[in-house]
């Protein structure tokens, strides 16, 4: 470098040259995003279609609305559509507080091991695949061989089995139960993280005027998290048209039918166990345009009460 | 230097992926076959005995490399589907779904079989034999003659029902074997009120099949049909709907009587229960059980040895209580000779589709069969009998890998092993389960006893595509209702549940159902005419 001159690129015109590498290392997520996201949705035009899996969607004979007129003429769309939003909501319910109150708990926690072994022991439930989670609620909520019922009756507290898993609202408590119980310790990270932003001069000042730990967590954690609440609020009503499949398919049984028959296993059964491929992608995409509005609804309600939003 | 070696390790990762193409001599084909995995230890069977045995005895003097492609037994349907959409499905496609090869059919998607079958396949056709291919023909095109779309696998034996209750609780209740369902409720309250396996007693081993809730259910309840009001025409227009045959709800009556007594598991509806099911029954906690004729000696779950084990004097043995008094006949539905549907793709060149026909016409030859199905004598089965069926057949365990088989899957133009003739097929099932011969020997002939052929259609049913799995799962939540409801409520109960089969599309497919009989297109058999 010798007696050159050293060649300083302006900000604007070299932003490429500059960080090159950072783009390089975005292509791949960008690549991923279009292959695997963007490209099958193509697919959805299939729901217009009378598909014929050797012609493909391109050969396909066109007929408009037809697979959604047949699919929602079922009379069993309705139920698991009415399914599907009451067992979310329930969902929410019961489900949004919990990780916010563990999260504060968890935060108050002094002894650091005591606090690492309760998160790894609440965050397990989450990497249990339905099916195995499913056997444990048949041993736990079995009438009579459950443990539960078992147990009561053999103590004589109950002279009929707890229909836990065999009546219709029975069921519906322990499917929002297990669900909370299933997602609870995972749903913590995010809160944590937030609580850990927030300003530490803030409790020592909270403090210094003489709020007890009560009072600090309403008047300086709460609000601190305010923001991810909302954020995590807009996606989960987002969510309210879908509903996965394994959880209600496991729990669920022919004895409750009218309570556990979701947009998802009803799919299952109009449209892949028939390879009626169409009719399949016709409900998803009602679903992701119910789920679209909702999601935008929610986000605008919250701008309106000046919070932040997602977008 | 370094970002040459990059670019060098990118670029054969990059070709990496796309993978060594090689190219077989000249004059050589690929011909791919569709395999079953079952996942048994040991078996690769991408790479088993039966494949080298097979390529060196009739690809390599045909120059034709074959390649077993595997599909997991359990998912097949679904693997299937996808790789035949996908255009990348095996020359030769095999599948349990019905629905599959009608669509398969119906979307034009492949290869009419009659000409290669008459050319290439002589050995094939007499194997499988006229009548049994009548099931893979229809008129697809409408011109008035039957064209051939499938092969059907030959059903060695189509047993199906198999009827079991508990020798040593007779023995303790001193009764005989019952002969009819009044014998055989009297028997199933005499061992609840006996307590026989203490308060764990649940006479009745029973659970919803949830998959097709009546399969299994009305192997009892057709008991009480009355088939003085059933004429042919009803049977085949109700072939998905037996709760709605004249005389069944009395059946379902029954069920519901033996619930509220403690007879049947409360626990009956919950899906995935079949292990505490299971569990019962080799506890010994039931005293009679209903799945297939050879059930309780399988070597995957063996009812009878674990019984043994728990249970002194236990023992399981065949029983026939269901008795049709307008009929006089113990009914029992059998399977129709034909088993799996063999299909051969249109992406499939016309030069391998001819060399998959040589391919199964090689298979039909009756000591190529046999090799196939059964191994090599002191490794895979002791010896022969004087009939030249083997005897000490082993276990996939006791053989080496490089020996170890699935006779069913690999030869699968025979659903069954084959040893020339209908007696000696017959004798060969029960020669595997040493020590209960006879017992089997007794199952097989219960469940042949006034046996019918279960009702299939060789036409496209649309409403059963549209409406099929929706009926099914009414049928299994009518099925909970009506055995766990009220005694009281039951008439009510019955008839709301009836009505609901019939708005989920069981109305839509009985009215198509009459019409496929009226046009003469049916398979079956109808008690009556037994």
């Amino acid at each position: 470098m010798t007696g050159g001159t050293i060649k300083r690129k302006t900000p604007g015109t070299g932003w490429f040259s500059r960080d090159w590498r950072l783009y390089l290392m975005l292509l791949l997520p960008v690549a991923f995003y279009l292959i695997f996201c963007y490209k099958p949705m193509i697919g959805v035009i299939i729901a217009f279609q009378k598909f014929n899996m050797f012609k493909g969607m391109w050969g396909s004979k066109w007929i408009g609305l037809d697979n959604f007129k047949f699919v929602m003429s079922m009379p069993d769309f309705p139920v698991a559509l009415k399914n599907t939003l009451w067992l979310n909501f329930l969902g929410l319910i019961a489900g949004f507080p919990v990780p916010i109150i563990l999260a504060i708990l968890l935060n108050e926690l002094r002894c650091i091991p005591f606090k690492k072994v309760s998160q790894t022991l609440l965050y397990l439930p989450h990497f249990l695949s339905w099916i195995i989670i499913g056997g444990m609620v048949l041993q736990i909520f079995s009438p009579k061989t459950g443990v539960i019922n078992a147990t009561l009756l053999k103590w004589g507290w109950i002279d009929k089995s707890i229909p836990f898993l065999t009546d219709g609202s029975h069921w519906q408590g322990t499917y929002t139960f297990i669900g909370v119980w299933q997602s609870m310790g995972w749903g913590t990270i995010l809160y944590l993280s937030a609580i850990t932003g927030i300003n530490m001069e803030l409790f020592e000042a909270a403090k210094i005027d003489g709020a007890n730990k009560l009072q600090q967590i309403w008047h300086v954690t709460l609000p601190g998290i305010r923001s991810t609440i909302v954020v995590l609020l807009i996606l989960n009503v987002g969510q309210m048209m879908n509903i996965s499949f394994d959880r209600p398919y496991v729990l669920g049984n022919p004895m409750v039918q009218n309570y556990c028959d979701v947009l998802s296993t009803f799919v299952y059964r109009a449209g892949i166990t028939n390879s009626q491929f169409a009719r399949a992608t016709a409900i998803g995409l009602f679903q992701s345009v119910v789920g679209l509005i909702l999601i935008t609804g929610a986000n605008l309600i919250t701008k309106k009460l000046g919070e932040e939003g997602i977008w | 230097m370094k970002k040459t070696l990059a670019i060098l390790i990118s670029l054969a990762l990059l070709l990496g992926i796309a993978g060594p193409a090689f190219a077989e001599g000249e004059d050589w084909i690929t011909l791919r076959v569709e395999t079953y995995d079952r996942e048994i230890a040991g078996l690769d069977v991408t790479n088993c005995w039966q494949l080298k045995y097979a390529q060196e005895h009739f690809g390599d003097p045909n120059h034709i490399k074959l390649e077993f492609v595997s599909y997991a037994r359990w998912t097949e349907g679904d693997l299937l589907t996808t790789a035949l959409a996908g255009g990348t499905a095996p020359d030769i496609c095999l599948t349990y779904n019905g629905g599959l090869v009608q669509q398969c059919i119906d979307d034009e998607g492949i290869w009419q079989l009659d000409d290669l079958l008459n050319t290439y396949g002589p050995n094939l056709k007499a194997f499988l034999g006229e009548e049994l291919l009548t099931y893979g023909q229809s008129d697809h095109d409408g011109d008035g003659t039957v064209e051939q779309w499938y092969l059907p696998a030959r059903r060695i034996s189509r047993a199906n029902v198999g009827n079991f209750i508990r020798e040593d609780w007779l023995k303790a209740l001193n009764m005989e074997k019952p002969t009819n369902i009044e014998e055989f409720t009297a028997y199933l309250r005499a061992a609840k009120e006996a307590q026989l396996a203490g308060e764990n007693t649940t006479p009745v081993s029973f659970g919803i099949y949830a998959p097709d809730p009546m399969y299994n259910v009305r192997r009892w309840t057709d008991a009480w049909v009355d088939f003085s009001q059933v004429t042919k025409e009803d049977w085949f227009a109700y072939a998905r709907n037996p709760e709605m045959l004249p005389g069944a709800k009395e059946g379902f009556r029954w069920l519901n009587t033996l619930y509220h007594e403690g007879i049947i598991p409360e626990t009956f509806a919950l899906t995935d229960n079949d292990q505490a099911n299971d569990t019962a029954l080799i506890m010994g906690y039931n005293g009679f059980f209903s799945q297939q004729p050879d059930q309780p000696w399988r070597t995957d779950k063996n009812y009878e040895i674990e019984l043994e084990k728990n249970v002194e004097g236990g023992h399981w043995v065949t029983v026939n209580p269901f008795k049709n008094e307008s009929l006089n006949k113990t009914l029992h539905d059998m399977y129709a000779p034909a088993g799996l549907s063999i299909i051969i793709p249109l992406t499939t060149s016309e030069d391998v589709a001819i060399a998959a026909m040589k391919y199964m016409d090689w298979m039909a030859i009756p000591e190529n069969m046999f090799a196939m199905q059964n191994g090599i004598e002191g490794i895979n089965y002791e010896g022969l009998t004087e009939d030249g069926i083997p005897y000490g057949v082993k276990s996939a365990d006791a053989v080496p890998d490089e020996n170890k088989m699935h006779a069913g899957d690999i030869c699968f133009i025979s659903n069954g092993l084959c040893y020339g003739d209908d007696a000696k097929n017959a004798a060969a099932l029960a020669l595997p389960f040493a020590g209960y011969e006879e017992d089997v020997k007794a199952s097989y002939a219960d469940s042949l006893t006034d046996a019918w052929t279960q009702i299939s259609f060789p036409v496209s049913i649309q409403s059963e595509t549209d409406y099929g799995a929706a009926v099914k799962s009414a049928q299994g939540k009518f099925l909970a209702d009506v055995v766990s409801c009220d005694a009281d409520k039951f008439d009510e109960v019955f008839d709301a549940g009836i009505q609901d089969i019939l708005n989920s599309g069981a109305a839509q497919m009985i009215e198509e159902f009459r019409a496929a009989f009226q046009a003469g297109n049916y398979r079956g058999v109808f008690p009556g005419d037994l």
